[in-house]
């Protein structure tokens, strides 16, 4: 899809931000909306039950579901921008508008303040770019910021509550009491205006559907879009009553405020559809219908690792109404088919209705990649330990995107920033220096040789994660405050508790827990190494640090005996203690140095997570070789996953060894496991039996994918006749034929059972 | 818990080797030699010499380690004199290919009663447990006794995947701990059993009858070869057995597989029934039927 280059709305919301750059900013970003919204709305598509499609201009507001390379708070896509002018179709009136608002944007985007505000400390050690899947034109370093607030989950059950009327009339109530008090009303005012900008885009769909319907000449297909005006004017104007209401107007809401994700839907929309199957209102079909369509849209507006729909789990208010629709969610997955998105997630505990897991178990073997399943009895524990929350805040954690926990519309926690765990390795065997620029990265601690025992050396290598960790925590706190001060993010504040109660945009002090998490990458092959470097170089002395050094340089090339022992060093995923203690070791000093940045910062929680995206293989390729035996510039291992191959004593000892870390300190841990299909088929009990004991002995979490490697392996070769084989690339699902071949490669690397 | 055995492998999660979820236990040496044996590895009870010939990259580091002039190279051709070889284990410290390794190294009971309690959970649920295969796993009989006692005395289900080629005393000794046994039925006839296995099956029989009249239960595991034993004669004696053993938990056929002939090559010995290939599913189930023709209704793949 390309857009075509009239930069018309994006001329009208620079034009906004500017006229109100004095203004409060709740009435300037309430304004830049009005420019922005409905003109970045699409068109209702020939299938859709449901209104609400986006296409964000190239300049804009949103707070993560922004085009992909600038998704974060004001943003300006300036490389979009650029190959429109090269192109040469912007129209003439628009040009010169569209280079000056180019420049302008040069220091006024979100971005752009923080970096802006950078610490001395920061400014050396920060990559100052977007993490993108470009293999070779950017130079990720050990500490990468991530430009988004992302992870929203507003308050829906409070929306279908209060409807957008009861919304308005709560918060008139707040913007007199504070105009009367002399308080901060403007904040108020925006939100209110941000509400007519979402009335408006109500109105714009419900004409445009009327439109489509009077020059429909599908009897069934006009019935269904008059049934759909009639939904969005309701929406408009009333709280909604109907399944359909609900769903419209969670949906339009979701896309408007700029999430991409959708929360709890059993708990929010149960009710409805509950109430109005008993009532027959409306019918199996016809709900099924809508789910559909809903799909559909997240399908192909959202990225693939975003999209969660969450079913199941404790602290449901409406348990038996949330199962119900909870099936309803399964239904549409098995009828829709395997797809990319939604990322659904099963939340399950001891006592809940046996069924949904039941169900989810015969999906997951039908080769549907989801749902992920995210066991209730170690994660509410777990997240009020590591997040510090009571109990019941706990019951509403929500994993977001690849898998981060953050809490249902009060705690915020965006993952904002990555640390390269193994290159973190990789310098302190070399004195802090990278040995591909041959500069300095982090701190001098000496070279491998210089470490009398072990555990100096270890000392050293806590030492430079904490110096990483240090900076990024910083940095996590400065993107807040920096957002905090731009906009109120009017849309997020106003179902976030207690922003509207306080006074206090989202960033600005208004939300309940504000809380960050940093995204760790080779921390397995990190723990592999570290248990290799133990083993040759300091308790078996078989080679020496010297010598070490030089096989790494040389990426073992000359020095196949040396890999060859290294590779057979005791690795992760074996249940062998020898190497899953050192994992231990190093997840607790990760995980509690990343959870103690709360005293040196504001942070309600700063929190570890250890998921995975495609970031372990695009990172991996500026790491060199490592003493594990990896060579230099491949993937690193996924999360909390053995490196691939090396789980060789079959998938018993794997769990024993994935539940060796804890859970208890940090903000979400991916667990993949992979299995043929052939073991499904036949071994159905023994499957169960697995996956029941891996729980039981604290398994957190498990993203099973079911394949053969067979399908893999084919569908190298016949990529046309793979088109629907779908991996799961731990935090996501994707089409495996679309996927860069050495991400291919990992994938086929990995064991299957 | 220290008796020793020579252990050739250890898998865990396994699911064919008896109910459940189980951990098997290869232990090394086999008084019987079947020419289809497709673990020929676990043929003599101690380490041997194993050569992956693909791997090979022909860097000779091996011959330049070796004292005893094993490895030699020919015309571009890596030969192995496995004869002579003392199982010093240097040309395998010195292949970077791993196209040598060492298989079987000896472990103590209790070494590998450590690896079996790792997975004690996942046995509970799923009615799994420890299976001791081979090789002929009675043949290290001090380490089996030893570990089958131990395993019941912790509550671990247990299984013997045997030939029953063992004297009867012993035999008796131990089946007192075995929850199951995976009996092998080989070939009918004490001329062409002695034929195709090596020894006579009196005492096998014999066993056999001691197990089911103890009461133990027993899956019945007969082996398929095209030419040797997939005769009427055979498949109406497997019948028989079924008859004649009506609490049988289970008869299964296992087709030949050509598996064993490469790892004969990897070990110095020749090949045989070099002109016969993998059975397929479709010849496999006729067989299946067939039994079922003559009333044996157990009969299923294993």
């Amino acid at each position: 899809m390309q857009k075509i280059d009239d930069f018309s709305m994006e001329l009208n919301f620079t034009e906004a931000y500017r006229k109100n750059i004095k203004e409060h900013t709740a009435i300037r970003e309430a304004r830049c909306h009005q420019a922005q919204f409905p003109a970045v709305l699409n068109e209702i598509q020939e299938k859709d039950r449901l209104a609400g499609r986006t296409f964000w201009g190239w300049v804009g507001f949103s707070p993560h579901n922004a085009p992909g390379g600038a998704a974060y708070g004001y943003f300006c896509h300036e490389q979009k921008i650029i190959e429109a002018i090269e192109r040469g179709n912007i129209p003439m009136e628009q040009r010169d508008g569209v280079h000056e608002m180019l420049h302008f944007w040069k220091k006024e985007t979100s971005k752009a303040k923080v970096e802006a505000a950078f610490t001395p400390k920061m400014l050396p050690v920060l990559f100052r770019d977007e993490i993108v899947s470009l293999p070779y034109n950017f130079k990720p370093l050990i500490a990468n910021p991530i430009y988004r607030m992302a992870g929203v989950f507003v308050d829906y059950d409070k929306l279908l509550r209060l409807g957008i009327p009861g919304l308005k009339t709560e918060i008139a109530g707040y913007r007199d009491k504070s105009k009367d008090s002399g308080g901060d009303w403007k904040l108020y005012e925006g939100m209110l205006i941000a509400l007519d900008v979402f009335v408006d885009s109500c109105r714009h769909y419900e004409m445009q559907a009327m439109q489509k319907a009077h020059i429909c000449a599908d009897s069934k297909r006009k019935e269904e879009l008059l049934q759909l005006a009639e939904v969005l004017k309701k929406n408009a104007v009333a709280k909604p009553e109907s399944f359909y209401e609900a769903l419209q107007l969670s949906w339009l809401y979701t896309l408007i405020c700029g999430s991409l994700e959708l929360g709890r839907v059993d708990v929010y929309l149960g009710d409805f559809y509950v109430h109005d199957i008993d009532n027959g209102i409306i019918t199996e079909e016809e709900a099924l219908s809508l789910m559909h369509s809903y799909w559909r849209l997240i399908n192909e507006l959202f990225r693939d690792v975003d999209g969660r729909v969450i079913i199941g789990g404790k602290g449901r208010r409406n348990e038996e109404n949330a199962d119900r629709f909870a099936f309803l969610v399964l239904e549409t997955m098995c009828t829709y088919g395997r797809a990319i998105l939604p990322q659904t997630t099963l939340r399950f505990y001891e006592g809940m209705n046996p069924g949904l897991m039941e169900k989810s178990i015969s999906l997951i073997g039908d080769g549907h990649t989801f749902p992920l399943l995210y066991n209730d009895d170690v994660l509410v524990p777990g997240v009020a330990a590591a997040h510090d929350v009571p109990v019941e805040d706990a019951e509403q954690y929500m994993p977001l995107g690849c898998g981060e926990i953050v809490i249902d519309h009060m705690g915020f926690g965006t993952p904002s920033g990555s640390l390269n765990v193994l290159k973190a390795l990789d310098i302190t065997l070399r004195d802090g220096v990278d040995q591909i620029t041959g500069k300095r990265l982090g701190l001098p601690t000496g070279d491998l040789n210089e470490f009398e025992t072990f555990e100096e050396f270890f000392d050293a290598f806590k030492k430079q994660l904490a110096f990483f960790i240090e900076i990024l925590a910083d940095h996590e706190e400065l993107e807040y405050v920096e957002s905090g001060k731009q906009a109120p993010y009017l849309y997020l504040s106003m179902l976030y508790d207690d922003c509207i109660a306080r006074g206090k945009g989202i960033f600005s002090g208004g939300i309940k827990y504000l809380g960050g998490s940093l995204e760790s990458f080779g921390s397995v092959n990190a723990a592999d190494s570290l248990t290799a470097i133990k083993k040759m170089v300091y308790d078996e002395k078989l080679i020496s640090a010297e010598r070490l050094i030089e096989a790494l340089n040389h990426n073992f090339v000359g020095y196949e005996k040396e890999h060859k022992m290294l590779k057979a060093c005791p690795k992760y995923g074996n249940d062998d203690a020898y190497a899953d203690d050192m994992m231990v070791e190093l997840h607790n000093y990760m995980c509690n140095t990343i959870r103690d940045q709360r005293e040196r910062t504001n942070l309600d929680w700063y929190l570890n997570v250890l998921i995975n995206n495609k970031q372990n293989t695009i990172l991996g390729r500026w790491v060199g070789a490592s003493a594990d035996g990896r060579k230099a510039g491949r993937e690193m291992a996924n999360a909390n996953t053995p490196a691939g191959g090396n789980d060789k004593k079959g998938i018993t000892a794997l769990i024993n060894s994935l539940v060796k870390p804890s859970h208890y300190i940090h903000a979400g841990s991916v667990q993949n496991m992979r299995f043929g299909r052939d073991f499904f088929i036949t071994s159905r009990p023994q499957f169960e039996v697995l996956l029941d004991t891996y729980f039981k002995k604290g398994g957190a979490q498990a993203m099973i994918t079911v394949i053969n490697r067979g399908d893999l392996e084919k569908a190298l070769t016949e990529p046309e006749n793979y088109k629907d084989l779908f991996v799961r690339i731990g935090g996501f699902s994707s089409r495996y034929i679309d996927l860069p071949r050495d991400v291919q490669m990992e994938i086929l690397s990995r064991v299957t059972y | 818990m220290s008796e020793k055995a020579i252990v050739f492998d250890i898998q865990r999660a396994s699911l064919h080797d008896g109910p459940g979820i189980r951990t098997t236990i290869f232990l090394k040496g086999c008084p019987l030699n079947c020419l289809w044996c497709h673990n020929p590895e676990s043929g003599i009870a101690k380490p041997q010499l194993f050569f992956h010939f693909d791997k090979c990259s022909k860097c000779k580091k091996c011959s330049e380690v070796c004292g005893e002039n094993v490895h030699r190279f020919a015309d571009g051709n890596h030969s192995i004199d496995f004869d002579k070889c003392t199982l010093c284990g240097k040309c395998v410290e010195v292949c970077n290919d791993s196209g040598l390794r060492m298989v079987g190294r000896e472990m103590t009971s209790g070494e590998v009663l450590h690896e079996v309690m790792a997975d004690f959970d996942f046995y509970k649920k799923s009615g799994g447990g420890m299976t001791l295969s081979g090789g002929e796993p009675m043949l290290q009989f001090d380490f089996s006794m030893e570990i089958l006692k131990k395993c019941k005395e912790l509550g671990v289900n247990t299984c013997v995947e045997t030939s029953g080629e063992i004297t009867s005393q012993k035999f008796s000794q131990i089946m007192p701990f075995v929850d199951i046994f995976l009996f092998d039925y080989k070939v009918t006839g004490l001329a062409d059993h002695k034929r195709y296995t090596g020894v006579s099956n009196e005492r096998i029989l014999k066993n056999l009858d001691t197990a089911y009249h103890f009461a133990v239960p027993i899956i019945l595991r007969c082996p398929i070869i095209p030419g040797v034993n997939d005769n009427e004669l055979h498949f109406r004696a497997i019948c028989d057995m079924d008859k004649k053993y009506p609490k049988l938990k289970g008869i299964e056929i296992l087709p030949y597989h050509t598996m064993g002939n490469s790892k004969r090559i990897s070990i110095g010995l020749d090949e045989t029934l070099a002109e016969l290939k993998t059975v397929s599913s479709e010849v496999a189930e006729k067989w299946v039927e067939q039994l079922k023709s003559y009333g044996c209704h157990k009969a299923k793949i294993g």
